[in-house]
C-alpha cells in the first residue's frame, strides 16, 4: 500500500477493492511506526482521518459521486489552516493555536475526498532551507538519516519521500518546495503565482508564497493541481484556472521544445551536480529537444533581491504576532511593550526574528531606498530578463539546487544557508511556474533534482515536460533504501 | 504680552478628515460595518487578523469613495494602490494598517462654502481608502479591546493649506459634512465617531509666503472642539513667536503632534516631531491595484444628487433667501430636505425658511436636540406658515403653537390651532371695532401723522390694536377697519 500513487490509490478506491478506512489505517500504521524517526509529522489526524474515511466508504457503497483524490491520505505543511486543529508554523508563538477557518486548499481537498491525514514539520514560519528551524525538532532526510530534507516544507518532502503518505502540500517562497523534493528524491511543483488560494496560507511573504504540492510523481501532481488549482473569491491575487489547464501536456512529446539553459549563471557548478546536470540535458536533447543557451546573468542578484522584499513582507506579515489577541503572551510582561516584546522574545526562533530585523531595516526611513525600494526594481528586471529569456525557449531547464542534502548541523552561517536558494528563487521572484524532478543520485546515495521553469500560466507545459523527462530518467522508482533499517 | 499684535499675523490651516462611510460591511471583509453592537460581535477572522487572512476589497467603498470625488470635481484615479503603514498598537490587529499612501483614489477637487457670507473655494489635496482601527477599553485593573469597528472603512480627506481662520476650517469641514450626507455615503455622526478631524496649523507674519513648521492636532470629534483648538494653537504660536523673537521657529513653537484639553483650553504636546513613528509604508501584497473603469465613473457622475452648493445657489438665486440663511438651510441634508418638502405649501420660501432657522432652531437650541431628533414633520411646519400667510393667525399666536408644535410632535398645526379656542383668530368686526375706536381716540397723533404721509404711524396703530387682543385680531379686518374710520375722521 505504502509505495502507491495517488492515482493508484484512488483507482482501487473508487473501483472497489481497497476501502477508505483500510487505506487510512495502513497509512497511519506506518506513519507511527517512522515517524519517530523521522520526525516529519507534528501532529496525526487520527480520529478525524478515520472518520473521513468511513464517510467516504459510506459516500462510496451508496453509489454517490466520487472526487478525484478520493481516498488519498493528504498530508499538510503545518502553515495551512484546518479548521479546529492546531496551526503552529512549527513556531512556539502558535504552539497552542487553533484554527478558526479552514483554509481554501483544505476545503477543495475535502470536496475531492481526501483523507487529510496530518500536520507536518517545517521551518518556523515557512524560513529556513534545513528543516533545522523548526521549533520542534530538525526532520529527517529518509535518503540519510543525518542529513536535512531541505526546507522549509521539510516534513511535507520527508513524509512523501518516506511514504509515510503518496501526497503532501508545501509552500514555496524561495524554494520551500522544490529544494527538500530535491534533497529528498521526489517531485515538488510550485504552479504559477495565484493559481492556488493563499486563503488560509500563514503568510510569509505575501507576493512570493504559493502552495503546491509534493508527490512521488508528475501525473500525481497534475491530478492534485486539477483539485486546488482553482479560482477564490477570498485570495485578490488569485487567478482563474480553466479545467484541464494543468494535466493537459501530460503524455505529450517534448520533441521540438526548446529548453533554455543559462549556461553562464551555471558556471559555477561543479563536480557531481554538474554532470548530474549535464547529463539530464544530454537526456532532454535524446528526447528530440532543442538546448538553446539564454543570458540569466541578472540571478546572480537573485538571492540579494529575495532576501530583502521577502523579509520586508515578513517583517509586517508577522506583526500581528503580538500576544494581544492569540499565541503565545509571556507570562512575565507587565505593561503592553513588555506583551510586545517578551511574547516576541519568547515566541520566535533566531532565523526568524534575524528576518523581522532585516525587513524592518530594509523599510525603515533613510534605507529604504537603498534596499527595499532597489531591491524591488531588480525584481522587476529579473521578470524583464525571465521574458526575454522565453521569447528564446518555451522552457527553462536548472538544476534545483547547487548540491544535494547537506548534513543536520552542517550549515551554520546563514549566509550559506540562504545561497541554497540560487537556483530556486527565480521562478517566485517572478511568479512563474517551476517543477524539481529527482534525476540522480550521488556517489554517496545523496539525490539531486531537475528544475524546469516555464513562462507564467504555462503550468500544463511545465508538467507535460517534467512528465516526458520523468519517464526517460534513470532514477530509482523504490523507496530509498536502509533509512534508519526501519523499512 | 498685552503688545502681541495678534492681527499682524496670518493663520494657516490644513485639514485631513477621516469619514466613515456607510458600507454595509467591513472595508475588506464581509462582517457588519454598524455602530453600538456588543463587543466583539462585529468580528471575523480577518478583522482579528487570524494568520492566513486575506483582505478582499469592498466594491461599496470604492463606488462611494468615486461618489465623493466626482462631487467636489476631482480627479478620480483610474489606478490606485494599497499600502501597508506599520505601528503596534493593540486596536490595531495587523499592526499595520491599510491605507492608499503612494497612489490615493481620489485627486484634487474644491470644497465651496459660505464663510460669514463669504463665499470660498478650498482645495483638496487627496482623499484615499482606509481602514478604521478597533477601540480600547479601560477597566479599572485591565484594558480590552473591541475590534467591532476595526476594518470599517473611512475615506481620509486631506485639503490643501488654504484655510486662515477658525470659521474657515470650521465652515470647510461642515460643507465636507454636508457632501458626503447629500450623496448617502456616509452617516457623519459625530457622537459614533463617524467624522473626526486632525488640523495642521501654523502661523506667518502676514504677507510673508513662507511657510513655517507646523503643529498637528489630532482627533477632534466637534465642530466647536476644532474651532476652539485652532484658536488657541493659533494665539500660542503668535505669543511664541512674539516672544521669541530671535528663536528658531522649531524651537520657539515644538512642532510635533499635539491634542486639545478641553478643561484647560490648550493644545497639549503629545510627541515632538522627532519622536514621529516611522510607518515603513510599502506596497500591499494582498491587494491588486484597484483599475476603474471610464463607464463606472461616467455611470455614478450620471446619478449625482444635488449637492449643497447647488443647493446654496438655487435658495439664493431663485428662492432669493440670504446668503447665511441658505447657508445655514443646506449645511444640514435634514433640515434642507425638511425645508424642501415644506416648501410647495408656503408662497415666501424665506419666511418658511425664517420659521425654520430662528423660531424652531432657537426652540430646538434650548431643548437640546436636532431637528430630526424633534419628529416634528415638515408638512405642519408647512401648515403653520400657510396659516400666518394667509393670515388665519398672527406671528404672535404661529409662536405659541410652534410650542405646541415641540411637545406633541407630530401632531399637525392645523389641529392645533383648531383645538384651542385661544388660537382661534378674532375676525368678528363687531368685536374689533370698538377697539379700534379706543385706539384712534388715544392717539390722535399717529392719524395726523398717516394723513401727513407716515405710513409707519398706520403700522403703530395696528400694532396697539394687536396688543389690546392678544395678537389675536385678524390684522387683515384690523387694517381694513383703521383705514376706513381714518378716511371717515
Amino acid at each position: 500500500m505504502d509505495n502507491l500513487s495517488a492515482h493508484e490509490i484512488t483507482d482501487l478506491f473508487t473501483s472497489n477493492k481497497v476501502s477508505a478506512e483500510e487505506i487510512t489505517k495502513s497509512t497511519l500504521e506506518r506513519i507511527h511506526k517512522l515517524n519517530p524517526t523521522l520526525n516529519a509529522f507534528l501532529h496525526v489526524f487520527d480520529q478525524r482521518a478515520l472518520k473521513q474515511a468511513k464517510r467516504l466508504d459510506e459516500k462510496r457503497a451508496k453509489n454517490e459521486p466520487l472526487g478525484k483524490l478520493a481516498g488519498v491520505p493528504v498530508a499538510l505543511k503545518d502553515n495551512m489552516l484546518v479548521n479546529g486543529e492546531i496551526a503552529s508554523c512549527a513556531s512556539k508563538f502558535l504552539e497552542n493555536y487553533t484554527a478558526p477557518y479552514d483554509a481554501t486548499v483544505v476545503r477543495l481537498l475535502e470536496e475531492e475526498d481526501a483523507i487529510l491525514i496530518g500536520r507536518t514539520n517545517m521551518d518556523e514560519f515557512a524560513m529556513g532551507a534545513s528543516g533545522t528551524h523548526s521549533a520542534f525538532g530538525p526532520t529527517k532526510n529518509p535518503w540519510n538519516l543525518d542529513c536535512s530534507p531541505g526546507g522549509s516544507s521539510s516534513g511535507s518532502a520527508a513524509a512523501v519521500s518516506a511514504r509515510l503518505c503518496p501526497l503532501a502540500l508545501g509552500s514555496d517562497t524561495g524554494g520551500s518546495i522544490r529544494q527538500p523534493s530535491a534533497f529528498t528524491g521526489i517531485t515538488g511543483f510550485k504552479p504559477t503565482y495565484g493559481r492556488v488560494s493563499r486563503s488560509g496560507l500563514v503568510a510569509f511573504a505575501s507576493s512570493f508564497d504559493q502552495i503546491g504540492p509534493f508527490t512521488r510523481n508528475v501525473k500525481d501532481t497534475a491530478l492534485i493541481m486539477e483539485a486546488i488549482g482553482k479560482r477564490c473569491d477570498k485570495d485578490s491575487t488569485s487567478i482563474h484556472s480553466p479545467p484541464n489547464s494543468f494535466d493537459a501536456e501530460m503524455g505529450k512529446s517534448i520533441a521540438g521544445t526548446r529548453f533554455g539553459v543559462p549556461w553562464k549563471f551555471l558556471e559555477k557548478l561543479k563536480g557531481e551536480p554538474r554532470d548530474c546536470f549535464d547529463k539530464s540535458v544530454e537526456l532532454i536533447k535524446s528526447l528530440g529537444a532543442e538546448i538553446v543557451n539564454v543570458d540569466l546573468d541578472i540571478l546572480k542578484y537573485g538571492i540579494a533581491v529575495y532576501y530583502i522584499l521577502t523579509s520586508a513582507e515578513a517583517s509586517t506579515n508577522l506583526a500581528r504576532f503580538d500576544g494581544i489577541r492569540y499565541g503565545l503572551r509571556s507570562k512575565d510582561a507587565k505593561t503592553l511593550e513588555d506583551i510586545y516584546d517578551y511574547s516576541r522574545e519568547e515566541g520566535f526562533g533566531f532565523e526568524v526574528k534575524r528576518r523581522i530585523m532585516l525587513g524592518t531595516f530594509v523599510l525603515s526611513g533613510g534605507f529604504k531606498d537603498a534596499y527595499y525600494e532597489k531591491a524591488a526594481k531588480v525584481r522587476t528586471l529579473i521578470i524583464k530578463n525571465l521574458r526575454l529569456a522565453f521569447e528564446a525557449c518555451d522552457l527553462i531547464a536548472m538544476p534545483t539546487s547547487p548540491g544535494s542534502c547537506f548534513p543536520l548541523n552542517g550549515i551554520n552561517d546563514p549566509l550559506e544557508e540562504y545561497l541554497q536558494d540560487l537556483y530556486t528563487v527565480a521562478a517566485p521572484i517572478a511568479g512563474l511556474p517551476a517543477i524539481s524532478i529527482p534525476n540522480g543520485v550521488s556517489s554517496d546515495k545523496k539525490p539531486f533534482g531537475l528544475q524546469l521553469i516555464g513562462p507564467q500560466m504555462h503550468d500544463a507545459k511545465v508538467l507535460g515536460a517534467a512528465h516526458a523527462i520523468e519517464g526517460a530518467l534513470d532514477f530509482p522508482k523504490d523507496p530509498p533504501e536502509g533509512f534508519g533499517g526501519v523499512r | 504680552m498685552s503688545d502681541i499684535l495678534y492681527d499682524q499675523w496670518e493663520p494657516v490651516i490644513g485639514l485631513e478628515i477621516h469619514v466613515q462611510l456607510n458600507t454595509k460591511t467591513k472595508l475588506f471583509s464581509r462582517s457588519l460595518n454598524q455602530f453600538g453592537a456588543e463587543p466583539n460581535t462585529n468580528i471575523d477572522p480577518i478583522n482579528t487578523a487570524q494568520p492566513g487572512v486575506l483582505p478582499v476589497l469592498n466594491e461599496e467603498a470604492v463606488k462611494k469613495a468615486i461618489q465623493f470625488g466626482l462631487a467636489i470635481g476631482a480627479q478620480i484615479n483610474r489606478f490606485s494602490t494599497f499600502d501597508r503603514k506599520s505601528y503596534f498598537y493593540p486596536d490595531c490587529p495587523r499592526n499595520f494598517q491599510i491605507t492608499q499612501f503612494f497612489h490615493p483614489i481620489i485627486q484634487g477637487g474644491t470644497i465651496t462654502c459660505d464663510v460669514e457670507g463669504k463665499t470660498k473655494h478650498f482645495k483638496v489635496d487627496r482623499a484615499h481608502l482606509e481602514d478604521d482601527a478597533g477601540m480600547l477599553k479601560h477597566f479599572s485593573s485591565f484594558a480590552g479591546v473591541d475590534y467591532n469597528r476595526a476594518g470599517v472603512p473611512l475615506i481620509e480627506v486631506v485639503s490643501e493649506p488654504m484655510m486662515h481662520s477658525p470659521k474657515d476650517a470650521s465652515a470647510y469641514a461642515t460643507a465636507l459634512k454636508a457632501i458626503m450626507q447629500y450623496l448617502g455615503v456616509a452617516d457623519c455622526n459625530m457622537e459614533e465617531g463617524g467624522l473626526r478631524f486632525d488640523v495642521n496649523i501654523s502661523v506667518r507674519p502676514k504677507n510673508d509666503k513662507t511657510l513655517r513648521p507646523k503643529v498637528e492636532i489630532k482627533n477632534m470629534n466637534s465642530f466647536h472642539n476644532m474651532e476652539l483648538a485652532i484658536e488657541s494653537e493659533i494665539r500660542r504660536q503668535i505669543q511664541a513667536y512674539s516672544l521669541n523673537p530671535n528663536e528658531e521657529f522649531a524651537k520657539a513653537i515644538e512642532p510635533g503632534t499635539y491634542r486639545f484639553d478641553l478643561a484647560q483650553r490648550k493644545t497639549v504636546m503629545m510627541r515632538r516631531k522627532e519622536e514621529a513613528h516611522d510607518y515603513r509604508y510599502f506596497h500591499e501584497p494582498d491587494l491588486v491595484p484597484l483599475m476603474i473603469e471610464e463607464k463606472t465613473i461616467e455611470l455614478l457622475k450620471n446619478s449625482l444628487p444635488e449637492l449643497p452648493h447647488e443647493r446654496y445657489l438655487r435658495y439664493t438665486t431663485e428662492l432669493k433667501l440670504a446668503p447665511d440663511a441658505a447657508a445655514i438651510l443646506i449645511n444640514d441634508k435634514y433640515t434642507s430636505d425638511f425645508f424642501e418638502e415644506a416648501l410647495s405649501l408656503v408662497k415666501k420660501p424665506s419666511g418658511l425658511c425664517n420659521w425654520l432657522i430662528v423660531e424652531f432652531y432657537g426652540r430646538l437650541k434650548e431643548m437640546g436636540k436636532t431637528l430630526e431628533q424633534s419628529g416634528i414633520k415638515a408638512v405642519h411646519v408647512g401648515h403653520l406658515v400657510q396659516m400666518i400667510e394667509d393670515q388665519v393667525i398672527t406671528g404672535k399666536i404661529g409662536k405659541l403653537v410652534a410650542d405646541d408644535m415641540l411637545k406633541t410632535p407630530g401632531k399637525d398645526s392645523k389641529d392645533i390651532v383648531k383645538e384651542n379656542p385661544s388660537y382661534q383668530p378674532l375676525d368678528d368686526s363687531s368685536i374689533i371695532e370698538p377697539i379700534v375706536d379706543a385706539v384712534l381716540e388715544q392717539n390722535k397723533q399717529s392719524i395726523i401723522d398717516y394723513k401727513a404721509g407716515r405710513n409707519k404711524a398706520l403700522a403703530y396703530l395696528v400694532g396697539q390694536v394687536m396688543k389690546e387682543t392678544k395678537g389675536k385680531a385678524s390684522p387683515a379686518i384690523v387694517n381694513q377697519l383703521i383705514l376706513k374710520k381714518i378716511e371717515e375722521s
